[in-house]
């Protein structure tokens, strides 16, 4: 469960790096990071040799040695080592061992929350004419671009949609909700037909909650940041989607209390809730939870995010690779990286982990085009926007999921609580000292 | 004469250089992982040092006690100061009592048993948090065992974990619950420790069992119950476990403590901030600490 993994990940962040660089670095201001390139030089067609280091999160990358196989064949000379971390510590050893500069050659990344290492300092940009981004989804690609200089090249791809009791919706009648208005009566109506709460809200009044209400703001017609920089979270659209997400459970059809992670999938399963709004890799895992192959199948669909006034839009998140500054092998881990963006890689990784592809031609293949409850989630990942890119951002975000947290128990109002979000981003500022 | 008078400091030296050799070991640990990062993070308190500084943390702006003003403007820290308080004030008198009550009934009564249920008692001491904390997760929500056990007898439970009144004592409980046994064990230790002579003089002179605990066993535990009260006001003064393995300091910040505020800063990478608050904590811990010691000490 990747976002489950990824809660802990993000909760932990790269203090120890900080304090672990005592007496390496010198004091006193420095004249500022090297200027950024606005392109780095191509990349050939040349075997690629020597050692190559890479770290990555455990969970997607479990696979990867396998499924570079055919790089490893035509790369006779080269070596590659994997390190895989426990999700929970990896950006924190990452960004220890940027500060220290001992880092590998290359470093997976989320691009949900990546914008602290998009820097020249730090990685590499991606050499010109490397990968083609246009192939990938739009918003995965942006991600890894600051001041038009790209960083990362995105490799697997996900976003949330709904995935709900078919059979439930059958039995009450109703169809899949198409706007924010639809959805509690939707809800109410599975609950009808035998579910306790229409909704599983997955809760942790934290940075993922918050992604949640910034995606209803999008939803709504509203931005995060302004053109020229400043946040704008005080709006009539966050405003209206901290009241959306509040309406689930102050209407009943969502409980402050209810599920615990673990039990996310055995409340579905069993009827306790008949909604989620979340990633693909849930429709891989859901026949486990049921102990019956073919349950998903015969008792869920799903279908993109209801539209608000402004539309169905939802964020992008993944994995994305980058070569770190520092890398002694630039030119091997380039040549890895560009092989790991090719769809037939992309499918290997699909067939191997469930990972969906960062490329979008790489959906057309069967394996995955045969996926019926999967095309939501094609359908909403062709209709995503990036997170702000700024380094404050997941501060932020937490902070949208402390005040959520609040209008959703009666104890604040959405006014208040946009007002409080706004006062508290523009107390931290985007990162740029 | 003059060999001895030279020879007795050069003894004498290498009697300090063997006394640091043997000390140096710990020492070293000492000055890495705690003094040079207790020194860098009041540094880092002064400054506006963030997550972002990744590759320059000494590059960064001086701010002198800004972090220290933020701090005692934001609510939510004065609020964590008073859910610490609350851990302390009720965590370690509960602790105490029991562990103290259950001591002194090993100690008197069930002399076979013993060593049984010491074990057993001081099982929740070493059994490991995440774990038990797990477990308490499951038996405190909404379809836990609680509940269950109490809709078995037609109550309808509460929300223990949801709920901003009912979280803060769950949390509590399982802070009593870990830490009972290691009072109880320090009490007893204390208990056999007292001459059973000055009992058996007591009682020939008249004293019953209420007097004795009163006028014998209190005060010669007297530095047992310093210790103990130190250690646990120490402990729930940096409570951080439970309320972070069973709420996350939730709902609404009912449930975290100042610890909590810190590593969530931290996680934030407001690292100058996590600093701050993490100073303000250590001063806490000392004063309170010193209050004790002046409180407890034995009058001579």
């Amino acid at each position: 469960m990747p976002n489950l993994s990824r809660r802990g990940a993000l909760k932990l962040t790269a203090g120890m790096a900080v304090l672990g660089t005592l007496g390496l670095t010198g004091c006193g201001r420095e004249d500022g990071a090297a200027a950024a390139k606005s392109s780095a030089s191509p990349v050939g067609d040349s075997p690629a040799t020597g050692t190559v280091t890479v770290w990555a999160a455990q969970g997607d990358a479990d696979v990867l040695d396998k499924v570079i196989k055919p790089f490893k064949s035509a790369n006779p000379d080269v070596t590659v080592k994997f390190t895989l971390i426990p999700n929970a510590d990896y950006y924190t050893k990452l960004q220890s061992a940027v500060a220290a500069g001992k880092g590998p050659d290359i470093a997976q990344f989320f691009p949900e929350s990546q914008a602290q290492f998009l820097d020249p300092s730090i990685l590499q940009p991606v050499p010109d004419g490397l990968v083609d981004p246009n192939s990938f989804f739009k918003s995965l690609w942006d991600a890894g671009v600051v001041d038009d200089v790209a960083y990362t090249v995105p490799w697997y791809a996900y976003t949330y949609a709904l995935v709900y009791r078919s059979d439930l919706a059958k039995k009450a009648g109703v169809e899949a909700p198409a706007t924010w208005d639809e959805m509690v009566p939707f809800f109410r109506a599975l609950q009808s037909a035998g579910a306790r709460h229409g909704l599983a809200a997955d809760i942790g009044w934290d940075i993922f909650n918050g992604q949640d209400v910034a995606m209803y703001a999008w939803q709504a017609g509203g931005s995060l940041l302004s053109s020229g920089g400043k946040w704008t979270l005080d709006t009539p659209a966050m405003i209206d989607a901290l009241k959306y997400n509040a309406s689930f459970f102050t209407s009943g059809v969502a409980d402050t209390a209810t599920p615990t992670f673990l039990d996310a999938q055995p409340y579905f399963v069993s009827g306790k809730t008949a909604t989620m709004i979340t990633g693909p890799w849930v429709v891989g895992q859901l026949d486990t939870a049921a102990k019956k192959d073919g349950w998903t199948a015969s008792h869920v669909a799903t279908a993109p995010l209801p539209a608000g006034s402004s539309g169905s839009v939802s964020f992008s998140a993944g994995g994305s690779w980058g070569v770190l500054a520092d890398s002694g092998n630039a030119d091997a881990s380039w040549k890895l990286v560009r092989h790991i963006a090719q769809p037939s890689t992309q499918v290997a990784q699909y067939k191997a982990y469930s990972s969906l592809p960062a490329v979008v031609s790489a959906w057309d293949d069967p394996a995955i085009k045969g996926q019926p409850l999967l095309g939501a989630f094609l359908t909403q990942l062709k209709n995503t926007r990036t997170f702000p890119q700024v380094s404050t951002w997941q501060q932020v975000a937490t902070r949208i999921g402390k005040e959520m947290e609040a209008v959703a128990r009666g104890t604040s109002t959405a006014e208040k609580a946009a007002a409080g979000i706004q006062s508290y981003a523009d107390s931290l500022g985007t990162g740029a000292k | 004469m003059t060999t001895t008078s030279v020879a007795r400091p050069r003894r004498r030296a290498r009697r300090t250089a063997v006394a640091w050799l043997f000390l140096a070991p710990f020492a070293v640990v000492f000055l890495v992982y705690t003094a040079i990062p207790t020194v860098a993070a009041l540094g880092f308190s002064l400054t506006d040092l963030r997550g972002t500084d990744l590759k320059h943390p000494f590059a960064v702006d001086f701010t002198g006690l800004d972090n220290f003003v933020r701090l005692f403007q934001d609510d939510s820290f004065l609020r964590d100061i008073l859910n610490t308080a609350l851990f302390v004030a009720v965590g370690v008198p509960l602790t105490m009592a029991i562990g103290f009550a259950l001591a002194v009934a090993l100690n008197s009564g069930i002399r076979r048993l013993r060593g049984t249920f010491r074990t057993l008692f001081f099982a929740p001491v070493v059994t490991n948090v995440v774990a038990v904390a797990l477990i308490w997760q499951y038996a405190f929500y909404a379809d836990g065992t609680v509940n269950r056990g109490l809709d078995a007898v037609g109550l309808a439970g509460p929300n223990w974990l949801d709920d901003p009144n009912l979280a803060m004592p769950v949390v509590i409980l399982l802070g009593v619950w870990r830490n009972f046994g290691t009072a109880m064990v320090l009490f007893l230790a204390g208990l056999q420790a007292i001459p059973d002579d000055v009992y058996e003089a007591a009682s020939l002179d008249g004293a019953g069992k209420w007097r004795q605990l009163r006028h014998i066993t209190l005060p010669l535990l007297l530095p047992t119950t310093l210790m103990v009260s130190v250690l646990l006001t120490v402990f729930y003064l940096q409570v951080f476990d439970e309320p972070y393995l069973l709420t996350d300091g939730g709902p609404l910040g009912s449930t975290e403590s100042v610890a909590l505020y810190t590593y969530h800063q931290f996680g934030a990478g407001e690292f100058g901030m996590s600093s701050a608050a993490s100073f303000v904590m250590l001063v806490l811990v000392a004063l309170v600490s010193l209050v004790q010691f002046r409180l407890l000490r034995p009058r001579t």
